[in-house]
């Protein structure tokens, strides 16, 4: 596992996700996938579905990757990855590997469309038969590169373009479904959350090596804030990624071999959730009189959802 | 640099199963044409960042937070005998202006501020706040 | 190392075990596979292969044929040889996969048990599955008993993997009529079988992680058109080796397959053309007819993608009708075969008169009598020299007649 100390020293790492991609600017999508690749210094190899990484990242004749690099379609990263780490597996017992000197980690990564909902069937598949890989869920609730669509991670009274706001509604009507959970329920050796972040760098960087030193199915459900979708400018990426944890809208934790929880950020005081929704223009018409009780209801589930956490670390369960 | 345009070439030409190598040179890391890092994102850009060297504390706040990886950093060794990143530069081939950098920037006069993209660099380095 | 599983000169499979027995010699570095019937078997058995210590690739077994594919372009990718099985729909689940395999150029080999595809659902044999894949720029081969699902199944690696081809190639056998029918099979001994097949060659591996490679890149309107072009130009080129590969074939094994099978051709006055297990019945068809003093012949595309057109005409010059026999349902048109072949002829100035028959759907029978009325019907047209036959028939259908015109 790489040691990661202090951000001077990660910053010496050199970058193998670079720029020139064609990412809204502001993106935290590459905020993610720079910290994920660079928490590792064995090879690479990626896959990843269709969505703004892939779009924008591998769009002919260039690619942004110095790490070989595949995307096939939008619902199968799990299985893509499956099969290259099934080659390396077939090659090694049969002394054919290309490069014998160097040790090869697996990461797929997947937007939620593709790992909460379409592809959710190939990586449940892909964890249970146990690869050894890292999968990254670039979680910006919704459907980016469509333009905005909802998904099962899209988080009650949401506008997006398929759960607009209208005369008579609110909004997305669901709450947004635990993948980390399932995921862990998956008995996952290793299962975190994480956001991009100045203050959390290491939270995430350090989850990274640790799911990617990992032998077997690892899951990391990272935040990331989109400027586009969620409305706001797009310096303030990491601030609104922040807020999620302050608020607890978005808490840090890790379980080990599906069971081990532990909070690994506590707010010394957790903020009213207002001031995460009203960052973001997704959820300006929460603030309108009559939807008042869908900001109570948002923090009544914020409330529980951490005391679940807490409770849970604390029986060691 | 050469654009997607300059690139095209004929049915028979173009890269086999559509895949692009990386690097021209993997030995000595040197990226092939067909990497976005020999691609140049600049005209997104109505603003830019300015880097002022004289105000900054190599936090790499900056560094680990640009999505594009704009920051150009130099290995150092320092006191202690422990490598460290120094920022050395921006890469405005890279750079869309998001301002994210500036807005994590931690130093009280902040070291790196967003000017309009005509203003040259040392220009906007001697318009920079001065300490109280 | 995978143990040698000692095979006697002449074996009894069904075309199950013959294509998992290809797979086996192949040592395949990558099986990723899920079952459905009539092509489990092939999944069985290669995974009894394995647990008997015959196999020393991995297997994988994932949840769905989807994953199975996608799995397969991973595996393919990462550089090494790739296999899987499939049948109905189980393929039509697959077929966004398929063209993405094919559009990499990946050189993965499926083994395909033809299987009709629901609704209403049915599990025997037709080509509603072949048919389906028709354009996703996989080369298809044709075996019609288990000897040949077994030697299409060995020269498909070879054709997949040569540096000139690069494509990925299905091998294709009648659901139960071939798979679950046991017939003699003359195997090669392992060592002679991967000597034909040869050492996979890589081509820009992702394992190779010295040289990095990304695929599955974006192409939009400046790029995506010269793409598929390019791709197709390969397909069009790769019968040159796919009959290098079948002569070589025929030296080590004594077997003789050609881009185009034909029985008693040359002098017919009229032809049937079908692809499949159907093919044997209409030999015994062909054969009777000719005692009663019809000179009739048959062809069959061994290889139906790339089509050899032009092979297909020539074949055909001298025939006054032709009939065509497609079995799937050809839901709105003349069937697809029979469009092929109309189109062939066309293209080379030729005008026999041709018909079409639908056959087989679902697995019905069809018997020697039933080719046998086919060959009378399309007799008369020869014999009157336009056609007076409707354009297509259905054979063996139960109610009233039902054609086209
Ligand atoms: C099988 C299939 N269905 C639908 C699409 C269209 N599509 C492409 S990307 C996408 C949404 C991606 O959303 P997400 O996975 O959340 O990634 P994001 O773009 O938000 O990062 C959709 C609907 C597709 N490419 N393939
Ligand atoms: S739409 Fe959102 S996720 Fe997609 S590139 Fe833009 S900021 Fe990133
Ligand atoms: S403005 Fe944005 S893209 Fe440019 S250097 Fe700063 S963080 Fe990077
Ligand atoms: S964030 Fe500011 S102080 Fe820190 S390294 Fe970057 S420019 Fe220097
Ligand atoms: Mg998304």
């Amino acid at each position: 596992m790489k040691n990661i100390t202090n951000l001077k020293e990660f910053a010496c790492t050199p970058d193998r996700f670079q720029g020139g991609h064609r990412l809204c600017p502001g993106c935290a999508h590459s905020m993610i996938v720079r910290e994920v690749v660079n928490a590792t210094d064995d090879d690479l190899v990626i896959s990843t579905a269709t969505g703004c990484l892939e779009v924008c990242s591998a769009i002919y004749p260039y690619t942004s990757w110095d790490v070989s690099w595949i995307h096939i379609g939008f619902e199968n990263a799990a299985a893509a990855i499956s099969g290259a780490e099934a080659m390396y597996k077939a090659l090694s017992k049969k002394d054919k590997l290309y490069n014998e000197d160097r040790r090869i980690k697996f990461v797929a990564f997947g937007g939620d469309g593709g790992t909460y909902d379409i592809g959710f069937q190939s990586l449940s598949g892909a964890a249970e038969r146990g690869h050894d890989f890292l999968y990254v869920c670039l979680d910006n609730e919704n459907y980016a590169n469509t333009g905005g669509q909802r998904s099962s991670a899209t988080p009650l009274g949401a506008h997006t373009s398929t759960t607009p706001r209208g005369r008579v509604s609110y909004g997305e009507k669901q709450r947004k479904k635990d993948l980390t959970m399932i995921m862990a329920a998956h008995g996952c050796p290793y299962v975190a959350t994480a956001i991009p972040s100045t203050k959390h760098w290491k939270d995430l960087a350090t989850k990274a090596a640790k799911a990617i030193s990992t032998v077997g199915p690892t899951f990391i459900n990272a935040l990331s804030p989109c400027t586009t979708e969620w409305k706001f400018k797009p310096e303030e990426t990491t601030e609104i990624a922040d807020l999620a944890v302050e608020t607890c809208a978005f808490p840090l934790y890790e379980i080990e071999d599906g069971h081990k929880l532990r909070i690994t950020y506590r707010p010394k005081q957790k903020i009213p959730i207002e001031e995460y929704l009203s960052r973001q223009g997704r959820f300006a018409h929460l603030f309108k009189p009559e939807n008042k009780w869908i900001i109570e209801e948002w923090q009544k589930n914020v409330d529980e959802y951490w005391d679940y956490l807490q409770r849970r670390e604390e029986a060691g369960v | 640099m050469a654009t997607p345009k300059e690139m095209l070439t004929t049915w028979d030409k173009v890269q086999f199963g559509a895949v692009l190598p990386s690097f021209e040179d993997p030995e000595h890391k040197k990226r092939s044409k067909f990497h976005s890092y020999n691609y140049s994102v600049a005209d997104w850009r109505v603003e830019k960042p300015v880097f002022n060297r004289d105000l900054c504390i190599d936090c790499d706040f900056c560094w680990v937070s640009c999505p594009d990886s704009c920051f150009i950093v130099e290995e150092v060794v320092n006191k202690r005998g422990k490598k460290q990143a120094k920022i050395v530069g921006i890469n405005y081939n890279l750079c869309k202006g998001c301002g994210v950098c500036v807005e994590v920037c931690p130093t009280p006069i902040k070291s790196l501020l967003m000017f309009p993209e005509y203003v040259d660099n040392d220009e906007a380095l001697k318009q920079w706040p001065k300490k109280d | 190392m995978a143990q040698k599983y000692e095979l006697k000169s002449k074996e009894v499979w069904d075309g199950n075990m013959a294509a998992a027995h290809a797979l086996r010699q192949a040592q395949v570095d990558v099986v990723a596979a899920y079952p459905i019937t009539p092509s489990t078997p092939i999944v069985q058995n290669y995974a009894q292969f394995l647990a008997d210590g015959y196999v020393d690739g991995e297997f994988v077994m994932v949840e769905s044929e989807h994953s199975a594919m996608s799995a397969c372009v991973g595996a393919a990718a990462a550089g090494g040889r790739v296999a899987t099985a499939t049948s109905s729909q189980g393929y039509a689940l697959m077929v966004e996969v398929l063209y993405q395999a094919s559009g990499m150029r990946l050189p993965i080999v499926m083994t395909v048990v033809n299987r009709a595809l629901a609704s209403p659902l049915n599990i025997h044999g037709d080509h509603s599955d072949l048919y389906l894949g028709r354009d996703a720029g996989w080369i298809h081969l044709i075996a019609n008993n288990p000897q040949e699902a077994y030697d299409m199944t060995l020269c498909a690696f070879k054709i997949a993997e040569d540096e000139r081809v690069r494509l990925p190639v299905t091998t294709n056998q009648d659901g139960f009529l071939v798979s679950h029918t046991a017939q003699v099979v003359k195997p090669l001994q392992d060592e002679d079988a991967y000597k034909f097949i040869g050492e996979y060659k890589p081509l820009n591996p992702m394992l190779d992680t010295k040289n990095p490679v990304t695929y599955g890149a974006q192409t939009e309107e400046e790029w995506h058109f010269e793409h598929k072009a390019n791709q197709h130009k390969a397909l069009m080129d790769s019968p040159a080796v796919i009959k290098e590969v079948f002569d070589e074939f025929e030296k080590i094994s004594g077997r003789k397959y050609n881009l185009v099978e034909t029985y008693k051709l040359d002098d017919a006055d009229i032809a049937l053309v079908l692809m499949g297990s159907a093919y044997e019945t209409a030999i015994l068809a062909v054969d009777k007819a000719r005692e009663e003093g019809i000179k009739v012949g048959l062809l069959m595309p061994r290889v139906f993608r790339p089509f050899p057109y032009n092979e297909v005409a020539e074949k055909l010059k001298n025939v006054k009708a032709v009939a065509a026999l497609d079995r799937s349902a050809p839901m709105g048109t003349t069937g697809a075969l029979y469009n092929e072949v109309a189109g062939a002829l066309a293209a080379n100035g030729q005008s026999a008169i041709m018909t079409n028959y639908i056959y087989g759907l679902g697995g019905r029978d069809t018997t020697v009598e039933h080719i046998l009325d086919v060959i009378k019907e399309t007799n008369e047209n020869a014999k009157a020299g336009k056609r007076v036959t409707d354009l297509q028939g259905f054979i063996n259908l139960r109610g009233p007649k039902l054609s086209f015109n």
